[in-house]
């Protein structure tokens, strides 16, 4: 499915300028300004998801001590993320990790070839950082109760977890465990309108998130823990 | 592969289908002084029948997951259990305040409740607080802050928008006070949006100033800089407030807030 040129999940395309501020292209050039000042050790890439987590302070905390860059940009799909990282956004760069969350505004598509966008997302990183490890967030579940775009994202992540596995230096991570509770619903608690997370929700998700980073960027669990002592 | 502009067009309404209730909007007026308004005209664009941003219009669900039912039939069932003294009401520079630090700080010792949505033009607020989001509450003091998504209207259609809920507000809420807040510039260096924003400011404070019951603030600390740009430190996306940028909004408008709710008290 990735690479193959029937799926419109895996083309590149930038966003057009409808609203008439051209804002997407002003946070791509900012971005592209950044890999010629920055040397991040991680790099953040995807849609709102990615873009809001910077905003809260769990950023300032966790991941900018990691030399962590965000290239997050709110609404984008795996074609918008494909064309930034093939138009200069992974320019002088080096970063050791590269986590990647996109996929739940590809709505024109189906699970199958959001995965396959997303997978060609991993492709293009392995391929143009040779020394990066990529780490794919999984999808999370959206809506107050059950409804198609949670069974849509979920097929997504089942996907990925099987594909990933077979290019190498890339893994999957599913971060979205305890958001939907026993009734099915989600928690505004946790999502303020049940697709962007609060502070609370980037609290949980930052958890298994920064433990992995962690392992990835100091070598073994063993060496990490002797380097924390 | 090339998206055809209404898909785009949906794209960027954050996937919502737009009904437009009544009859095709009047032509756009010529630019002129504001001063010399006609009655008439701000009567029409401020009622539904021939102003698509003054026409109660709730979201439909395209993407298929609810949310802008969800969170209305929040905003409803949580107002029954509460006294709020202040509504903030609109978009999701509303919604993403409530978010921050700065909400805890400022707004909560106020007794503020926050029904803010993100993407909701004139037109889905007026819906909500048509459909029950004030049926439970008395507060003194209503935000509204609301507009800057209202794509396909011209800065008229917009400001009669912005007054139509100014004047639902009044009807179901005789006592409150409305504080419309000026929609923010935008983008990263000048453009039209900026100039439609700031027309829309002009003609809802033209348009208030002769009422009692409501006043618009201009909470622009002085984001564009004398190049004409905007700092990302302040709208992270040169649309949507960071941390920063809400800590110099609301510090001014938290006084003001103090003021007015102190004159409510007062009468």
């Amino acid at each position: 499915m990735s690479g193959d040129e029937m799926n419109p999940a895996a083309v590149a395309q930038a966003v057009e300028d409808i609203q008439g501020d051209d804002r997407w292209m002003s946070q791509h050039t900012r971005f592209v300004q950044e890999c010629k000042d920055a040397e991040p050790e991680v790099l953040f890439i995807g849609d709102s998801m990615v873009q809001l987590m910077q905003q809260y302070e769990i950023w300032r905390e966790l991941f900018s001590p990691l030399h962590a860059l965000n290239f997050g940009i709110g609404g984008d799909t795996t074609c918008n993320v494909l064309w930034r990282l093939q138009n200069g956004e992974l320019d002088n760069i080096g970063p050791k990790v590269t986590v990647v969350w996109v996929g739940t505004n590809n709505h024109e598509h189906s699970a199958e070839q959001v995965a396959g966008g997303i997978l060609a997302i991993a492709q293009l990183l392995t391929s143009r950082l040779p020394k990066t490890k990529v780490v794919v967030l999984g999808l999370l579940a959206r809506g107050e109760w059950p409804n198609p775009l949670r069974e849509k994202n979920v097929a997504v992540n089942s996907f990925l977890r099987s594909w990933l596995p077979r290019l190498g230096h890339t893994q999957f991570l599913d971060v979205g465990a305890g958001f939907v509770h026993s009734d099915e619903t989600i928690s505004t608690r946790d999502m303020f309108d049940f697709l962007h997370l609060t502070a609370a929700g980037y609290r949980a998700i930052a958890k298994p998130l920064i433990d992995l980073l962690l392992q990835i960027l100091e070598g073994t669990p063993e060496e990490k823990r002797a380097s924390l002592v | 592969m090339a998206l055809s502009t209404p898909r785009l067009l949906v794209r960027f309404l954050g996937g919502r289908n737009l009904l437009y209730g009544g009859a095709p909007f009047p032509s756009e007026q010529t630019p002129g002084d504001s001063k010399t308004r006609n009655e008439e005209t701000d009567k029409v664009m401020s009622s539904g029948d021939s102003n698509p941003a003054a026409t109660p219009t709730p979201c439909v669900d395209i993407q298929g997951d609810g949310r802008w039912m969800s969170l209305h039939n929040h905003f409803v069932s949580n107002s029954k259990d509460k006294e709020p003294d202040v509504l903030f009401v609109g978009d999701s520079l509303v919604q993403l305040l409530h978010q921050f630090e700065v909400w805890r700080e400022l707004f909560s010792p106020l007794h503020a409740l926050n029904f803010g949505v993100g993407g909701d033009e004139t037109q889905h607020v007026l819906w909500r607080l048509s459909n029950g989001e004030l049926a439970h509450i008395s507060p003194k003091v209503v935000v509204l802050w609301v507009g800057t998504h209202n794509h396909s209207h011209t800065a008229e259609q917009i400001c009669g928008g912005i007054m139509a809920i100014v004047q639902l507000i009044k009807d179901k809420l005789p006592k409150a006070y409305t504080l419309v807040l000026g929609v923010l510039p935008r983008g990263k260096m000048p453009n039209p949006l900026r100039e439609r924003n700031a027309q829309v400011n002009k003609l809802v404070k033209d348009a208030v100033s002769s009422l009692p019951h409501a006043s618009l603030l201009n909470v622009d600390p002085g984001f564009v800089h004398s190049d004409g740009s905007i700092s990302h430190q302040d709208l992270y996306d040169f649309l949507h407030l960071t941390p920063q940028g809400y800590q110099a909004v609301c510090q001014p408008l938290h006084a003001h807030l103090k003021g007015l709710l102190e004159k409510q008290a007062e009468n």
